[in-house]
């Protein structure tokens, strides 16, 4: 089910820049990926020519290139060369895909549906970043396990769970990747120290068995 | 002295685990090339009295002769002039054994699902995925952990052994179906161990980034 309004797809640290990475939301494959010049850009994960994935590209500048014939793109999404017709001035109706995307409280965000333009941005908080987490169950059974692993109630605003969990208060990214696969972006308001980090990160090992996945013994 | 000689293969994930360690530590290797695919040199009689397994690669030098992977990268790491890729650290050290040991006891079962994947070899793919996937999130737990603690390689602080042996499932797993969206940590890591000085890539994994 759509929620329209800001998903978030990714923890900023986590992409780098001058890097990509794929991931779905409900389905659709997405590409996100970030300049050098540190701007995040969320576009459909295809490529204009033949249709391969760009997430398997890479990032040049302020370009992301296709690993398969490197057409390059720009941050706008229109396709600025060609390297079988280097040239050819490359007409702008060749484009990716682009979204409307932002960061804010730790996270990079995509607005839903998919293509439409940009509402009012996602709140911000100051936040530190504990990880993503990537379940192999609906979205809506990862949260259930939440609250038992983090021993704290949980409130849901869109596609955000505030969750108290007594010594430290989380914020967490809700992405339904597709009807059967969920991601968790966990973050922690403020500055919490390496033991209460650690702390979480063991609970949300844990999560992953509540949630029903099993040891690889 | 002269050079180690590695039996290689270069689609080999191991024969590159064995290359790339080489190239990162500064150790000069002369290669045998065997054609294992389709020409089976592995299963040889000559190949056999060495290698009884016919396992790729093997080792030899000065009379040594080496059919365990990780053993042989302890071997190069531990030659004079080599680049220190072996933590001085005991409990570093013990982490890099650790780890090591994962790779080839746990995560064989990445190589078994690629070469069942490219090359024919018997097996269940989908079992074989579904278990390298599950381990790769304990490796993924594990460094998400290791960033925390502000450590950007396997055993540690610095690049090890282990960081070589664990990149090359990793960067292969395309080849047996899994992507690298699900591994955040994981891809930063990766990223680290491509700019260190030495490194090489092989079929499969692309040399930009
Ligand atoms: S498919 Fe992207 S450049 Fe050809």
């Amino acid at each position: 089910m759509t929620i329209p309004g800001w998903s978030p797809i990714a923890l900023s640290r986590d992409i780098e820049a001058g890097s990509s990475a794929g991931t779905l939301l409900e389905g659709q494959e997405i590409v996100v990926w970030r300049d050098q010049a540190g701007t995040a850009h969320v576009w459909e994960d295809r490529c204009p020519h033949r249709g391969m994935k760009l997430s398997f590209g890479f990032v040049r500048g302020d370009h992301i290139t296709c690993l398969y014939h490197g057409w390059a793109f720009e941050g706008s999404g229109r396709c600025t060369g060609i390297p079988a017709h280097p040239a050819l001035d490359v007409p702008a109706t060749i484009c990716a895909t682009t979204y409307a995307a932002t960061e804010a409280a730790g996270m990079i965000w995509v607005f839903q549906p998919l293509g439409d333009p940009a509402g009012p941005p996602p709140d911000d908080a100051t936040v530190t970043p504990v990880r993503s987490l990537v379940l192999d169950v609906p979205l809506e059974a990862a949260l259930a396990a939440l609250p038992e692993a983090f021993e704290g109630p949980l409130i849901r605003e869109g596609q955000v769970a505030l969750l108290d969990a007594g010594a430290v208060q989380l914020r967490i990214g809700l992405q339904a990747l597709s009807a059967t696969r969920s991601a968790l972006h966990i973050t922690a308001l403020g500055a919490p120290g390496t033991g209460l980090l650690l702390d979480l990160l063991e609970r949300a090992q844990w999560l992953r068995r509540l949630a029903g996945e099993e040891i690889p013994a | 002295m002269s050079a180690p000689v590695l039996s290689n293969y270069d689609l080999d994930d191991q024969c590159y685990r064995l290359r790339l360690t080489a190239s990162v530590a500064g150790v000069a290797l002369d290669l045998v090339n065997l054609d294992a695919f389709p020409g089976r040199d592995h299963l040889s009689r000559g190949y056999l009295a060495k290698n009884p397994l016919g396992r790729l690669p093997t080792l030899e030098h000065d009379g040594l002769v080496l059919c365990q992977p990780a053993a042989m990268q302890l071997y190069l790491a531990g030659l004079p002039g080599a680049r220190a890729l072996i933590p001085a650290d005991p409990a570093e050290q013990a982490r890099m054994h650790d780890w090591l040991i994962f790779a080839d006891r746990d995560l064989a079962v990445a190589s078994a699902a690629r070469a069942c994947a490219l090359m024919d070899a018997p097996g269940d793919e989908v079992a074989l995925r579904a278990r390298s996937r599950a381990l790769l999130r304990l490796l993924e737990d594990h460094m998400t952990r290791q960033g925390t603690l502000g450590q950007g390689y396997v055993a540690g602080a610095t690049l090890s052994l282990a960081d070589l042996a664990l990149f090359v499932p990793f960067a292969l797993s395309r080849d047996f179906g899994i992507d690298h969206d699900d591994f955040p940590a994981l891809r930063l890591w990766a990223r680290r161990v491509r700019r260190c000085e030495g490194f090489i890539t092989m079929p499969g994994i692309p040399d930009y980034h």
